[in-house]
């Protein structure tokens, strides 16, 4: 009896061991940011206001504050200081994107491939972003589960970047992606009613493969028999179950509306719509489902689904209650979303506080992380961005970028050559500056390169 | 008496035929070209026994098959084949942790019609773990021959396919008409790699990761339900066969590991990850990113077959105004190079003890990198220990070879001076005991001024060369430079378009068979290209391949002959 509890202890403190060692530790850090316009988001804006942060958290807010012993100063003076930003869609830092070939991959997910060698990271913390919700791509009906990450760059293991403790989210899409798949390939869907029918269908499913698996996990004999696993199904029962928040790729009212109802069917609540350029159409109707938005400021008629939609999107969505965020889904963009927050200013007149909740709190939310980020409060994640100009101006220039409290970006300390990984094989090249027109095929066509083009490439 | 005694000496004559003839097969040899004896001695050598252990003039006999005897005082079997082992080196046969040797690649399936790209047939998915890479070896193979002239004698073999292609084998690199005979040992490992079905699912590394988890735990519910079944089955539903999950019963209870084709380190953690959540034994295999990851194996306590590929060494710009960036971005490349060429000694010093996997390594590029790895830190012991009794203590054949003991095979491996010489040449392997020789190549003394003056015959390509190269959109001209640098050439390709000129790498003329490679730069994207032809006269007939692309196009050259 003694042995076995001590095996027990034993056995405990091991895995204790190999839990602290798998959760690899990343780093914290502590600063006093002094004297500048703080950008609160939850409880206005601060003037001449100091900002401390110890072990990587917001440890207090206010005047004359000091810096413990070691932490770095950082004279804010004339500065304006904000939480960092949150991309609630990108698809930087991921080696893969799209499972394509089957229209339901909830078993797959982003955290297999997350990159923490793509220098496109970087480049976002240039431009004060933080974190991002590294989505997997359009091409299914059920698409993989995303990532949250922070962008902690110069790590080589990706699992550095794991938001650690954000909730499980997955990616849906509606509308021409997946049914041009389903059409290329000669399977379901092949139009939005067969979208529909998939969602149901799967979800029907996994309320059997629930009831088969309770039913095994209630029985007490020795001798039962699993039924078949399907780590597929187990993620949809996790989606039932509210652990995993969808982020369905959208544009027309119609679909979003049919989506809430199938939701509402199945007793889905976290719903957040992704693009979404028709949801000023339906702005109530999602404010009473309580769904978000993540929208672009002013980015459409790109193919026939999205030409029609309007940049007063995310304005008119805020004033109906719809929590709204601003994302990117580029690598370009994601390095100046404040410019696109600034621009619900110009369409619909948001106040500065609307317009930056669109990218920082909101999008939080959305990603259900805003008890660690989104604002500058005492207790949260210091994560920070501070910029020479308010960061709604479009002299605005991001200037130092901290997650929990380490800077891994200033402009005044910004070497040239960012890269983590090089290829000693690569070649080195004077820049230059392409033809776009020349050149647009044999970019596109990466993977069918013409070796004529190749060899005449002047 | 005198009777009994002449029957008695002729007994002695006869029996050593007998044993022959069974060793024979009883069968006859009409071509003749069967060994006379499989007893060998290899005298007066200096024998390395294993990494660290060398004897001087000393003796080591092969017997049918293994080793018999190493030593001083060594006496030597009547029937033995002698080799005055005078000058020549003894150590054991390389081996193999990972390599595709003896494997035939088998034709790519076509792509079935109406594939249901979601739910493919397996063959198509590749996943056919209950396969055996045994089905695809093929004893003619040219790899074995490639392979075993570099040294190696055993090979770790895996199949050639996509994600679970089937289960690896242990050959020994013999010359024999049946692969039955290569084999060492069956079903040792299961290969997995990172490779998806084109068009299918899993079609990349998402779906990948996810049905191998999927995979995994559907074997390990569906093991137990067999082992319920069949310990008793009343009452219990029938299990379904499923040859999928049967192969997996070993992984999961631990009998059988995980080979994993992991060559950056991505990859590495990713197999890691897998390990970690399913608790298999992990082999990671072709690895060629392992600097930044010594603490995590040792951690997962994977075992190691390091890549025997190496990157090539950059060559800086020669132009004299280059700017401060390419400067600095040329230092990078060369920093980063010699992490690959480096880390080889820093996980030793970490304590990771590997073998080598040449995967994706080509034979004639063996030494030349073992060389590099040398010169960046790794002793030459800890070179060879990789080579013989790591890779055998990791692949558990150490009882049988890895070193040169009594009662070992005969696997042996004997060169002209210490083989980590640069100028070492092979001149016997012994694989289970069979002997291959091996021509020495006298080294050519450097004659320059001589050549120079003889290029109005075949046997030099130095000179300047004008090329055209058709492509399907036209024709390509320009000039190839070709010089020679002490013992190698070098060359120079420049197109008649004012494109960027390009070295001409790896250039190797052998009997009239002129080779080389160049590299292209499209968009930032390094696209390799090798040229093989013939030189006739001052002719030169060759096919430019990229492998990348699967396409290759003629390329004819003429040399200037310099007017007199």
């Amino acid at each position: 009896m003694k042995n076995s509890m001590i095996h027990k202890l034993f056995t405990l403190l091991i895995l204790a061991l190999f839990a602290s060692s798998a959760n690899a530790q990343v780093k914290k850090g502590s600063v006093l940011i002094k004297n500048g316009t703080v950008l609160t988001i939850t409880n206005g804006t601060l003037e001449n206001t100091d900002v401390l942060v110890k072990d990587g958290k917001i440890d207090r807010i206010g005047k004359n504050l000091k810096a413990p012993k070691g932490a770095e100063e950082v004279d804010a003076t004339g500065l304006f200081v904000m939480p960092g930003i949150i991309d609630a869609h990108s698809h930087i830092a991921g080696t893969s994107i799209n499972e394509g070939t089957s229209q339901v991959t909830s078993e797959v997910s982003m955290e297999d491939v997350v990159d923490p060698l793509d220098v496109s990271i970087y480049r976002a913390l240039a431009g004060g972003v933080t974190s991002i919700h590294l989505m997997h791509g359009s091409a299914n009906v059920i698409g993989g589960q995303n990532e949250t990450l922070k962008l902690r760059w110069g790590t080589t293991n990706p699992d550095d970047l794991r938001f650690e403790g954000a909730p499980r989210t997955i990616k849906f899409a509606l509308g021409e992606n997946p049914t041009r798949g389903g059409r290329s390939r000669g399977i379901q869907p092949q139009s939005r009613m067969g979208v529909e029918a998939m969602l149901r269908n799967t979800f029907n499913d996994a309320l059997k493969y629930r009831d088969a698996w309770n039913k095994y996990r209630a029985d007490k004999s020795s001798r039962k028999v699993a039924p078949e696993y399907s780590l597929r199904l187990e993620t949809m029962v996790d989606i039932l179950e509210g652990e995993v928040l969808v982020h369905c790729h959208s544009y027309r009212a119609d679909e979003i509306y049919m989506l809430m109802k199938v939701f509402a069917d199945f007793g889905i609540e976290r719903l957040t719509f992704q693009h979404a350029n028709e949801a000023y159409k339906v702005a109530p109707e999602l404010a009473e489902f309580g769904a978000s938005a993540s929208v672009f400021a002013d980015w459409w008629a790109y193919k026939l689904e999205v030409y029609y939609s309007t940049a007063y999107n995310a304005a008119i969505l805020t004033k109906n209650g719809v929590n709204t965020s601003i994302n990117s889904d580029s690598g370009e963009l994601i390095r100046h979303l404040f410019h696109e927050a600034a621009k619900t200013q110009k369409y619909g007149d948001l106040s500065d506080n609307e317009a930056l909740a669109l990218i920082t709190l909101n999008p939080a939310k959305q990603l259900g992380i805003n008890d660690r980020v989104g604002s500058i409060e005492k207790g949260k994640d210091a994560d920070i961005a501070i910029f020479d100009k308010h960061p709604l101006s479009i002299y605005a220039v991001p200037q130092m970028t901290f997650v929990d409290g380490v800077k891994y970006f200033d402009i005044n300390n910004d070497a040239a050559d960012q890269r983590i990984y090089i290829d000693p094989e690569s070649t080195i090249q004077d820049v230059q500056i392409f033809d776009a027109h020349d050149h647009h095929l044999c970019m596109e066509g990466a993977n069918v390169v013409n070796f004529y083009d190749l060899l005449n490439k002047q | 008496m005198k009777i009994l005694r002449k029957s008695f000496f002729r007994l002695l004559f006869i029996l050593p035929l007998l044993g022959l003839a069974t060793l024979a097969n009883a069968q006859s040899d009409p071509t003749g070209e069967s060994a006379a004896t499989r007893t060998y001695a290899i005298t007066n050598a200096t024998i390395i026994q294993a990494p660290g252990k060398m004897m001087e003039e000393g003796t080591i006999v092969i017997t049918d098959g293994l080793i018999t005897a190493v030593g001083k005082n060594v006496s030597i079997p009547n029937n033995a084949e002698v080799i005055d082992g005078t000058d020549m080196f003894v150590y054991p046969g390389f081996i193999d942790g990972m390599a595709n040797t003896g494997a035939d690649r088998p034709e790519n399936l076509e792509r079935p019609d109406n594939l249901f790209t979601p739910d493919p047939p397996n063959d198509y998915a590749g996943i056919t773990p209950e396969h055996h890479v045994v089905q695809q070896i093929k004893t003619n193979e040219n790899s074995i021959g490639a392979m075993r002239k570099v040294g190696f004698t055993v090979s770790h073999t895996v199949p050639y396919g996509r994600m679970l292609p089937g289960s690896g084998a242990l050959i020994l690199l013999r010359d024999v008409d049946h692969p039955d005979k290569m084999i060492l040992s069956e079903d040792v490992s299961m290969f997995t790699q990172f490779v998806g079905a084109p068009g299918a699912y899993p079609g990349n590394t998402l779906g990948i990761m996810a049905k191998f988890r999927d995979l995994y735990r559907n074997a390990a519910y569906s093991k137990q339900h067999s082992e319920l079944y069949a310990s008793n089955p009343a009452g219990i539903e029938r299990p379904t066969r499923d040859r999928v999950s049967e192969a997996f019963y070993p992984v999961v209870a631990k009998k059988k590991p995980i080979f994993y084709d992991a060559s950056n380190s991505l990859e590495a953690r990713r197999a890691m990850r897998l390990q970690n959540e399913l608790g298999f034994s992990l082999v990671l295999g072709n690895l060629q990113e392992g600097w930044d990851l010594a603490d995590e194996i040792k951690e997962s306590g994977a075992k190691v077959f390091m890549s025997l590929d190496l990157p090539k060494e950059p060559k800086d710009s020669k132009d004299e105004d280059k700017s401060e960036e390419t400067k600095n971005l040329e230092e990078r490349r060369m920093e980063f190079y010699k992490k690959y060429v480096a880390q080889y000694s820093e996980l030793k010093s970490a304590g990771i003890k590997f073998g080598f996997s040449t995967i994706d390594t080509r034979g004639s590029d063996v030494k030349d990198n073992l060389l590099t790895i040398i010169e960046n830190g790794l002793s030459e012991d800890d070179a060879l220990a990789a080579l013989t009794t790591n890779a055998a203590d990791l692949l558990g054949i150490s009882s049988i070879t890895g070193t040169l003991d009594e009662g070992k095979l005969g696997n042996v491996m004997v060169t002209n001076a210490p083989y980590f010489e640069k100028d070492s040449q092979i001149k016997f392997v012994f694989v289970d005991g069979d002997k291959h020789e091996y021509e020495i190549k006298e080294k050519k003394k450097k004659s320059e001024n001589t050549s120079e003056t003889t290029t109005e015959g075949t046997s030099s390509i130095v000179g300047t060369w004008n090329y055209s190269f058709s492509t399907p959109q036209g024709e390509q001209t320009g000039t190839m430079v070709i010089k020679k640098d002490g013992d190698f050439f070098t060359g120079v390709l420049t197109s008649d378009d004012g494109t960027p000129d390009n070295d001409m790498l790896n250039i190797s003329f052998v009997d009239g068979a002129l080779d080389f490679e160049f590299s292209i730069d499209a968009g930032g994207q390094s696209i390799d290209v090798v040229v093989n032809g013939t030189v006739t006269g001052n002719e030169y007939e060759a096919e430019a391949s990229v492998p990348a692309f699967n396409v290759s196009f003629p390329l004819l050259a003429t040399k200037e002959v310099p007017e007199k």
